[in-house]
């Protein structure tokens, strides 16, 4: 803003002032969701006139929903599983063990830490029957999602 | 009690113990297994002995053996919960579903937990890439590799 050629006239101090009077103002709307009405009558207390209210509104309904998804966003949770990838192999022999003829799978869960950026992926080795049982887990979780979002 | 030397009773130990760890590493059979002996030119009652050792000791022996392969941290279990976030410090008003996963896996003898989460159109994703994993198994190329290999 600082270097915007409309706004040279005005004295740099003014300007951050009003940037972040409406960058709080926009942030603490987008915060509690609140609706025009509100933002309106809030505009209206502060002395602004009709025009420039209309104005504001309308371009913060352009943006509500951006607004609304980067807020959400923000925040702390457990590391985020974002992919899955696995490779199946056949095991015959070690250097301990000889004729082993047993199918293995390797799983690697693929994750991401909004903090950090990235964090090493959670990989780890199963049989069918563990991998089964994960399967087996999952789903369960699955139906109970569908469930309760049925409700 | 043995009223050997005890250098003898060792190489004895050793000596046995090579013999079963080789012939459960290479599963070998029964008849390998006596031609093999029949070389040290021992009584047959001694190799009938060495014989029923190795076929009743074989499959433990494989077990163990089976712990010094080098290994990833294996499968345990999952637990998982269901969760909705219905507000944050920077978002109030929120309905953001969310499935938390605890994943223990085992790592040479020690038992890690780890706590995950993922979103519903990930989880289900992951179930159908999982699936395909398992139905693997079962197509024609494995079959045909599985067969082919023993």
């Amino acid at each position: 803003i600082l270097d915007d050629p409309d706004l040279k006239d005005i004295d740099p101090t003014v300007l951050k002032h009003c940037h972040a009077a409406a960058a709080t103002c926009i942030l603490e709307a987008g915060k509690q969701k609140a609706d025009i009405a509100a933002i309106s009558t809030c505009l209206e207390d502060c002395k602004l006139d009709k025009e420039r209210i209309e104005q504001f509104c309308t371009e913060y309904q352009k943006n509500k929903d951006a607004l609304e998804i980067l807020l959400g966003s923000i925040g702390r949770s457990p590391l985020h599983i974002t992919d899955v990838s696995w490779r199946l192999e056949y095991q015959i022999k070690s250097n301990q063990l000889h004729k082993t003829y047993q199918p293995s799978y390797l799983v690697t869960l693929n994750i991401e830490n909004s903090d950090l950026g990235s964090h090493p992926d959670v990989s780890f080795s199963c049989t069918m029957e563990q991998l089964q049982d994960l399967v087996g887990k999952l789903k369960d979780a699955a139906k109970s999602l569908e469930r309760a979002s049925q409700m | 009690k043995l009223n050997i030397g005890v250098d003898t009773v060792q190489h004895g130990v050793e000596g046995l113990t090579y013999l079963l760890t080789e012939s459960s590493k290479l599963m070998i059979s029964e008849i390998d297994f006596q031609d093999s002996i029949n070389v040290l030119g021992f009584s047959d009652e001694l190799n009938k002995l060495l014989l029923q050792l190795y076929l009743e000791n074989r499959k433990e022996i494989r077990t163990v053996l089976s712990e010094l392969a080098p290994k990833l941290p294996s499968y345990h279990s999952l637990e998982w919960r269901l969760d909705v976030q219905l507000a944050s410090r920077s978002l109030r008003q929120q309905i953001k579903p969310a499935v938390t996963i605890k994943l223990h896996l085992n790592q040479n003898e020690d038992q890690t937990a780890q706590v995950l989460q993922t979103d519903p159109s990930t989880l289900l994703h992951l179930i159908q890439q999982l699936e395909q994993a398992l139905g693997e198994m079962k197509t024609n190329h494995c079959r045909r590799i599985v067969r082919n290999m023993k």
